[in-house]
């Protein structure tokens, strides 16, 4: 119990301080807001009593002492509706700030935390899962932000306790005293329950996101499972998960049934207690007839709003889970640091050097050491080296996506860091093996935020041998491509994205891996391509096929992390027999990835 | 018409998932006695105003409390009900759903869809997670709220009728005028909502490109255009959401609107008609307490039938697949297989998928038991796709595959699945151990008999090495090994299942060469004695072969040994000849 109590204390603390930033962003559509909720809840009052006073003063005296009715009724009906009225504008008032408010907020939260992982390391984003950080930004911003929508209405509901407690005992001590003991208790049994069975039902969650794992991992494995005949053991371990969620749904509903119960007879339970009390009281001359309809009509509209104080602590708590989990992200500070210096871009290539260049994803793995090399502008070097070897890791650190952890990389003898933000890629283009493709069409994918015009996407295309097939697509350049729109093999992806790194005309190239997807014929096409199409730029390629690493002016063979050897192929194949063993492994990874390619195409 | 359709679709569910129904009446009954808690506070109003406080006797104070103790036994009564109510229902919704999710996810495992449309999977895990996860909300929330709401007014209305029709009516009206208003505001609202999900679906891509894709957007320095879009489409939701919710604001204050007026309008009659039409000063009251307890839950079923149309639509979701046929079924009167390493014919056959050119078209060839086959070609020319056909995995459109001289579709599974293995080019692994994984192949096989499959295909001190031997985990889909291992360990559950038929779509990790080795000899072994097909991808395995098919195109074009196809120069002539010019010197 004083566990809980502690708990619940460190979630209102929290709770409001995390509301209250919230607030102060947007103090005044929480102000209107409130506003609204406040008249709607004097106006909850005012019924009351509008009802309590055409009850004594025109019901009674009409229907039971037999007074003539004249035009009595007219001012009842007008006050009721005005009331009404009020109450409805007081409605519309607080929803509509309130949802302001809400949705203003939820979309400020999102660009910040969206804004802020932009800025953020490499090397902070491979520790963490996409799938998370996109949770994040997505559910847990909508929890965060979530509880802005019912606060304005718990802020009423509170005044509108205040309120009552103050009429109801100017009306009558002892009866005020009752309505207010049974309130108390009802909000307190709410408060607790609500928090049990949320507390309950975040376990159903965990469970739930159990029956998806195994769905997602059955299915996933479907051919294993089908070849080996195991459907009918995928079931049952399916019915398995399954009925665990169903009994857990069970006594989550069984302990929510139970506090429900409670919580809606007491107010019903406390009316007819203050009915009695009160047909008491007025025996004896303490009351009269109104001010009972008023305080029991009052209690009885009371009902919800006073709920709404034990939901909104909920929400209260499950709001700060998420803002937890966004301000974590908010709080990382690795950010990628830049420098001032402009890019000079110009249609000559770069050179390239590294100076004792070593690098490790973690601290205790070096996966490059002591790297130095030395590109003049202009040049086509193939990097080559068996898996493991860091030769992705070195072309990465060139565009610098990575930072290595000593040395240092320059561009014509410009460190990469002293670039400033966004400045670096408009002289380096970087394409990775696996190509994303945004949710843009084929030109907005080629130029990519960039200026370039539709005739120079169009020459890049066709210079990456994409020209083709995008005449082929549904409209041309205009189709729209990524997660929802047309779907493309990888080696058109891959071409695509070639094409986005030509546009930009860099002077620095680098391909890793970027051609895998493509036909082996088509990869030498667009080889030849890039060398005829004179490219002003240095090049370094990443490549596994021999007729792409022959085309290069030089190979850097890479192995455990550092360069054993570079020169022509031919100066390799006679120092180096470590080379020679490599492309044909090489050929067989190759092998590997047709087929896969294949199967991708037999499925499109 | 949807009406009809999702009540048609809910007649099918509930023969699925006859628990959904079962003891429904009861439990409606429960809730009706639940709902006199709200009922008896206007009708105990009444009583006490009329016989009591106007009691021209005065208060009769044991009276009095008779009255009272009454109520509350009827509330405690009724809260018992509820509770009693809600848990079966709850009961009745998770027992059944539980049943609708397991055939849900049973019949897509009959269904071939999982592995030849991968990319689909996503969407097939929704059918049993998700769409399930909305029906549930809907009967616990919205269908109680609808159960509660539509006993409230029935009830409210009996009482309203006992105590003075002219009245009654007088609400019945005003609220059928509301319920029209609300009708007609919902569908504007429901259209509102539809354009709120589209923003956000707009805004959720933007933000998640924004993260997905973050190396190409750092590469290409897309930063402030990628930031300014998801700003973009983040405005674009919040504009469509605020003014949904200024919508539902309005329709949210128009309920108190109309119980102000339908009130206004009930003391004004009441009072008018009088005491000479029977309308007490207590019956007036009770009134003013009934109008309250009409509006709100009229407001409340028209929200809920909008939210059933959604659960609606989740049922159709999942009847859509149980009502997709099983594509490759278990044959009703099958046959078993008979004894001894398998032949394999194959006639005439055509594949293609249903939207599609043919695969496979006009494949003849005949396997004969314990030969070793080798299949090759280019890249989409079919090889897969047979693979798949031999082991049955798909049907063919025309044509026949026979097994064992029994056509395939002849055979039964438990059969079929026994004794023909196909280990896919991907090595699947379970979440579990490694000992789990190859058991997956053969349920009761020992501890003892999965290290001796590992022994037998010369892969002991692998395992061995292993940080706990045969009992590592693994890891979500295989995660902790390499793809090379998790190789090695969908040959050993093939291995442990003894096939007479093995099929193999060759994976060729281009892993550590250690590894590579131990690959190429598991094959080896694995391969050894019994009839194979392998889809090949490299140029030592098809040598290594006693006959190779050569696929071009969808058509098994040459077959033959490695000799004889090189020097025919065809097809199989070329491939070499890519094959060879890229590895030799």
């Amino acid at each position: 119990m004083s566990e809980q109590m502690e708990s619940i204390r460190v979630v209102l603390r929290e709770g409001f301080a995390h509301v209250g930033r919230l607030l102060r962003a947007h103090k005044w559509a929480f102000t209107l807001a409130a506003s609204g909720a406040i008249a709607f809840a004097t106006s909850i009052v005012v019924a009351a009593v509008v009802i309590g006073r055409v009850s004594e003063e025109l019901i009674i005296p009409v229907l039971d002492g037999g007074e003539p009715l004249e035009n009595r009724w007219i001012g009842a009906v007008l006050a009721i509706g005005a009331v009404a009225l009020f109450k409805g504008l007081g409605i519309i008032l607080r929803r509509t700030a309130a949802g302001w408010l809400q949705f203003r907020s939820q979309a400020d939260m999102r660009y910040r935390l969206i804004a802020h992982q932009l800025g953020l390391k490499l090397s902070w984003f491979n520790r963490q899962s996409t799938g998370d950080l996109l949770a994040v930004t997505e559910t847990d911003a909508r929890q965060a932000t979530f509880i802005l929508a019912p606060l304005p209405f718990a802020t009423g509901a509170t005044v509108l306790l205040v309120i009552t407690t103050a009429i109801v005992t100017m009306i009558d001590v002892w009866m005020g005293l009752l309505a207010i003991s049974f309130l108390v208790v009802t909000i307190v049994i709410d408060v607790f329950g609500t928090r049990r069975v949320f507390a309950d039902f975040e376990k159903v969650q965990q469970t739930r996101g159990k029956v998806s794992g195994l769905a997602h991992e059955s299915f996933d494995g479907a051919l294993t499972v089908k070849s080996l005949g195991r459907e009918d053991y995928e079931t049952e371990r399916m019915r398995q998960a399954s009925d665990g969620l169903r009994d857990d749904i069970i006594v989550v509903t069984r302990i929510w049934a139970f506090y429900r119960a409670i919580v809606e007879s007491l107010p019903t339970a406390t009316i007819i207690v203050l009915l009695v009390v009160g047909v008491v009281r007025i025996n004896s001359g303490d009351l009269g007839s109104g001010d009972l309809i008023t305080v029991t009509y009052l209690v009885s509209l009371l009902t919800w709003p006073i709920r709404m104080i034990a939901f909104v602590l909920w929400d209260m708590s499950e709001s700060l889970a998420g803002w937890r989990r966004v301000e974590r992200i908010l709080e990382v500070g690795e950010f990628v640091e830049h420098g001032s210096l402009m890019a000079t871009p110009a249609d000559s290539g770069a050179a390239v050097a590294g100076d004792e260049v070593a690098f490790g994803y973690v601290p205790e793995e070096r996966i490059l050491s002591d790297v130095r090399w030395d590109i003049p502008a202009g040049r086509t070097i193939a990097v080559v080296g068996a898996t493991g070897s860091g030769k992705s890791t070195l072309a990465m650190l060139l565009a610098r996506l990575w930072d290595p952890d000593t040395g240092e990389i320059s561009l014509d003898g410009r460190d990469l860091r002293a670039f400033a933000r966004s400045e670096l890629p408009r002289e380096v283009a970087f394409v990775a093996q696996e190509s994303f493709l945004f949710d843009d069409d084929v030109t907005g994918n080629i130029a990519l935020g960039g200026k370039s015009g539709s005739e120079a996407v169009q020459t890049a295309a066709r210079l990456a041998v994409a020209d083709e097939f995008i005449a082929e697509l549904p409209h041309g350049f205009e189709t729209q491509l990524g997660e929802r729109g047309t779907t493309l093999s990888g080696g058109q992806r891959q071409r695509i994205a070639l094409a986005r790194a030509l546009v930009r005309r860099p002077r620095l190239l680098i391909l890793d891996d970027a051609t895998s997807s493509v036909d082996s014929s088509v990869e030498t096409e667009i080889l030849r391509g890039l060398k005829r199409a004179d490219l002003p730029s240095t090049v370094v390629i990443v490549a596994h096929r021999r007729s792409s690493i022959m085309l290069a002016d030089e190979i850097v063979f890479l192995a455990d992390g550092r360069i054993r050897a570079h020169g022509t192929h031919d100066e390799l194949l006679a120092a180096e027999p470590g080379y020679a063993r490599l492309l044909e492994a090489y050929e067989e990874d190759l092998a590997r990835r047709d087929e896969e390619r294949q199967q991708a195409e037999a499925v499109t | 018409m949807s009406d009809i359709a999702t009540r048609t679709a809910l007649r099918r569910v509930f023969g699925i998932a006859p628990a959904l129904v079962k003891g429904l009446w009861l439990t409606l009954g429960l809730f009706t006695i639940g709902t006199t808690m709200q009922i008896i506070v206007p009708v105990v109003v009444q009583q006490v105003i009329d016989y009591e406080v106007l009691d021209p006797d005065g208060v009769d104070i044991e009276g009095v409390l008779w009255r009272g103790g009454i109520a509350l036994i009827v509330v405690v009564v009724a809260a018992f009900a509820a509770k009693l109510a809600f848990v079966r229902l709850a009961i009745a919704a998770a027992t059944g759903l539980s049943d609708l999710r397991v055939a849900t996810f049973r019949h897509l495992h009959r269904l071939s869809m999982l592995h030849v449309q991968g990319e689909r999977r996503g969407a097939l895990v929704a059918r049993v997670t998700s769409d399930i996860a909305t029906i549930q909300d809907f009967m616990e929330w919205g269908g109680v709220g609808l159960v509660i709401g539509i006993s409230q007014v029935l009830l409210a209305v009996g009482v309203m009728v006992f105590y003075r029709w002219q009245l009654a009516l007088l609400v019945v009206l005003g609220v059928l005028i509301y319920v029209l208003l609300v009708a007609w505001f919902q569908k504007i609202l429901s259209r509102a909502h539809d354009k709120v999900r589209l923003r956000v679906a707009d805004a959720l891509a933007a933000m998640g490109e924004a993260i997905s894709g973050l190396e190409a957007v750092r590469a290409f320095g897309a930063e402030d255009a990628t930031l300014s879009k998801v700003s973009k489409t983040l405005d674009a939701q919040f504009e469509e959401e605020f003014r949904t919710g200024r919508l539902g604001a309005f329709l949210f204050s128009s309920a108190e609107v109309f119980a102000g007026a339908i009130t206004a309008s009930v003391v004004g009659v009441g009072v008018w008609l009088g005491a000479a039409e029977g309308v007490t000063a207590g019956t007036l009251v009770a009134f003013l307490f009934l109008v309250n307890l009409l509006v709100d839950p009229v407001q409340l079923l028209v929200e809920t039938l909008d939210q059933a149309q959604t659960a609606g639509a989740g049922i159709r979701r999942i009847l859509d697949v149980l009502d997709t046929e099983v594509d490759v079924p278990d044959p009703v009167d099958g046959v078993d297989l008979p004894p001894g390493r398998l032949e394999v014919a194959i006639e005439g056959v055509r594949f293609r998928y249903p939207t599609g050119d043919d695969v496979l078209s006009e494949v003849d060839a005949h396997i004969g038991a314990g030969a070793r086959v080798a299949v090759v070609g280019e890249t989409g020319s079919g090889k897969t796709t047979f693979a798949k056909l031999v082991t049955r995995l798909l049907d063919p459109a025309e044509g026949r595959v026979r097994v064992g001289g029994v056509s395939a579709d002849e055979i039964k599974f438990s059969s079929l699945r026994r004794r023909v293995a196909f280990v896919p080019q991907e090595g699947f692994l379970f979440d579990t151990t490694v000992a789990n994984n190859v058991r997956y192949g053969k349920p009761d096989a020992s501890d003892a008999e999965i290290l001796a499959a590992f022994d037998d295909l010369g892969l002991g001190d692998w395992v061995q090495g292993l940080p706990n031997g045969v009992d590592t985990e693994v890891g979500e889909r295989g995660g902790n090994v390499s793809a090379g291992e998790r190789q090695l360990v969908a040959l050993t559950r093939a291995w442990i299942t003894d096939p007479d038929l093995l099929v193999l779509d060759e994976a060729t990790s281009a892993v550590d060469p250690a590894l590579e080795v131990q690959l190429r000899r598991a094959i080896e072994r694995l391969t050894g004695g019994r009839t194979s097909i392998t889809v090949a991808h490299r140029l030592s395995t098809a040598e290594a072969s006693d006959e190779i098919f050569v696929f071009d195109a969808g058509r098994l074009v040459e077959r033959g040994g490695h000799a004889a196809l090189v020097d025919a120069g065809g097809v199989y002539a070329s491939l070499h000849a890519d094959w060879a010019s890229s590895t030799s010197t």
